[in-house]
């Protein structure tokens, strides 16, 4: 549905993205993984061109936009067929939760009031937050703000749901929170590009796992190709430093037959 | 030279009915100043073409010279305009029918709209860029974030500043005395000089613009703690 062609972006001198081919079928998840400073999360941003990449093309739904010299047009239109969760939640702050989840139905999409306020109050009745409709984003605490932010998203009905990080500024506790939300999204079938760091969500609800390193794809795979059967030393590194279980497994096979 | 502490009250006794006159000439310029800023930064924010240059000028002319002198350009320019304006056109009116005030409030309203735009803009910089993103991100337009998103808040962290312009005002309408118009400090020169109570009478209109001050104070902080209702209501 959505596919992706040697996405060029480059900050200064510094090469961010060199070149990213994806081609992400309806329903499906994909996450991409890889450390900081990988350019994960401006390759996320150029899908919906709040990054402009200096080149690459982004087909979806056979409509093709050139990312180099998009037409106004074309940026508004791409940005409606997608929605965007944030690390930070970038909640409207002046706005009460309803209204947060309204805003993208009643000004942008022209939904009448009524409407949307049913669609947004059912969204956020999804995400657990029916009773907190009228409470401004100051008074929620990262998870429920996060969760609002998912709702926003989810209510424009997006062909393809892009997540930025969306528990990295969380406590650990609400981590689990926001991921059970997510979780309940996968299984509405929606199609989803997720920039994580949480490994055990990515192999467990991936169609695919993308492993990113200093601007380029490294590795590209079914979670049990990347994580199991890891080709390339630099993805195995990786994941040896982020997922305590990829290093403590080989002992505890050893340890087995000792108790 | 006794003090004549009776008439510092009798003085303001006279002050006191120039007080509707004086505020109007601070609020008045304030909201017709607000509104050439919302014009200014329209033209800025949708970069205008041929008028950014404009609105540059105005700001930096207006920022850059006294009020005293918005006022006498206004007071002593505008009326040989406007009768040639009305002779050329058969009005059969002169520049003299409009009141000495109505010069005051056009210079003023020029002034405030100068500081005004800066204030503005400087909320608008104040503004987190994420939200933006975030309402590009659901598909509102340009001029739909700006309307929507951050010109509320942008106006929101700027009440102080305003609250701050209209108390520089208050006190700037004192100079509308050079022009004959009977405001509070004019007033007070005008009731001293038939006894030479100078200092009693400025007294008298400390005290007015000093309680004045305190009610726009009061009122500045009403409307931040409204304003700042979503903030969980600390500012």
């Amino acid at each position: 549905m959505i596919e992706i062609k040697n996405i060029h972006k480059q900050f200064g001198i510094h090469h961010v993205l060199k070149g990213i081919n994806l081609t992400v079928r309806k329903g499906e998840v994909v996450t991409i993984i890889g450390p900081s400073g990988s350019g994960k999360t401006t390759f996320l941003r150029c899908l919906n061109l709040l990054e402009r990449p200096d080149e690459g093309i982004i087909s979806i739904h056979d409509k093709v936009i050139n990312c180099r010299f998009p037409s106004k047009k074309e940026v508004h239109w791409l940005r409606k067929q997608t929605a965007m969760v944030f690390q930070q939640y970038h909640l409207f702050a002046h706005k009460t939760v309803i209204e947060n989840v309204m805003e993208g139905l009643t000004i942008a999409r022209k939904m009448r009031k009524q409407d949307a306020y049913a669609v947004a109050e059912n969204e956020l009745r999804k995400v657990g937050l029916q009773d907190k409709l009228n409470a401004y984003p100051s008074q929620l605490s990262g998870g429920q703000k996060q969760r609002v932010g998912i709702a926003r998203a989810l209510a424009i009905h997006p062909d393809v749901l892009l997540f930025d990080e969306p528990t990295a500024a969380l406590d650990p506790e609400l981590v689990g929170e926001v991921l059970e939300v997510m979780l309940e999204i996968v299984k509405t079938g929606a199609t989803m590009i997720v920039v994580t760091h949480e490994m055990e969500f990515a192999r467990r609800v991936s169609d695919q796992v993308v492993f990113m390193d200093e601007g380029v794809i490294v590795e590209q795979g079914t979670p049990e190709e990347v994580f199991r059967h890891t080709k390339k030393d630099r993805t195995r590194q990786f994941l040896r430093r982020v997922s305590p279980e990829y290093l403590f497994e080989p002992k505890e096979h050893i340890k087995e037959p000792v108790i | 030279m006794q003090f004549d502490f009776p008439f510092i009250v009798s003085a303001m006794k006279e002050m006191v009915k120039t007080i509707p006159l004086t505020l109007m000439m601070a609020v008045l310029p304030i909201v017709f100043g607000f509104l050439v800023a919302l014009g200014n930064i329209i033209v800025r924010i949708f970069r205008i073409k041929g008028l950014v240059a404009c609105s540059r000028f105005y700001v930096s002319f207006f920022r850059s010279t006294p009020a005293i002198l918005h006022i006498m350009l206004i007071y002593l320019g505008i009326p040989p305009v406007a009768d040639q304006v009305s002779s050329f056109f058969h009005l059969g009116w002169s520049a003299n029918e409009i009141p000495v005030s109505m010069f005051v409030i056009m210079a003023l309203s020029l002034t405030a709209g100068a500081y005004l735009t800066e204030i503005i803009r400087s909320g608008i910089l104040a503004m987190d860029t994420g939200q933006v993103e975030a309402a590009y991100s659901i598909g509102l337009t340009y001029s739909q974030t700006f309307r929507r998103v951050i010109l509320p808040q942008a106006l929101k962290v700027s009440i102080p500043n305003f609250t701050n312009l209209g108390i520089g005002f208050l006190h700037t309408t004192s100079i509308a005395a050079i022009v004959a118009v009977p405001e509070i400090t004019g007033t007070a020169t005008i009731v001293a000089s038939d006894n030479y109570a100078f200092l009693e009478a400025f007294i008298g209109a400390a005290i007015i613009y000093w309680v004045l001050t305190l009610i726009l104070e009061s009122a500045n902080g009403v409307l931040e703690r409204k304003a700042a209702r979503f903030q969980g209501g600390t500012l």
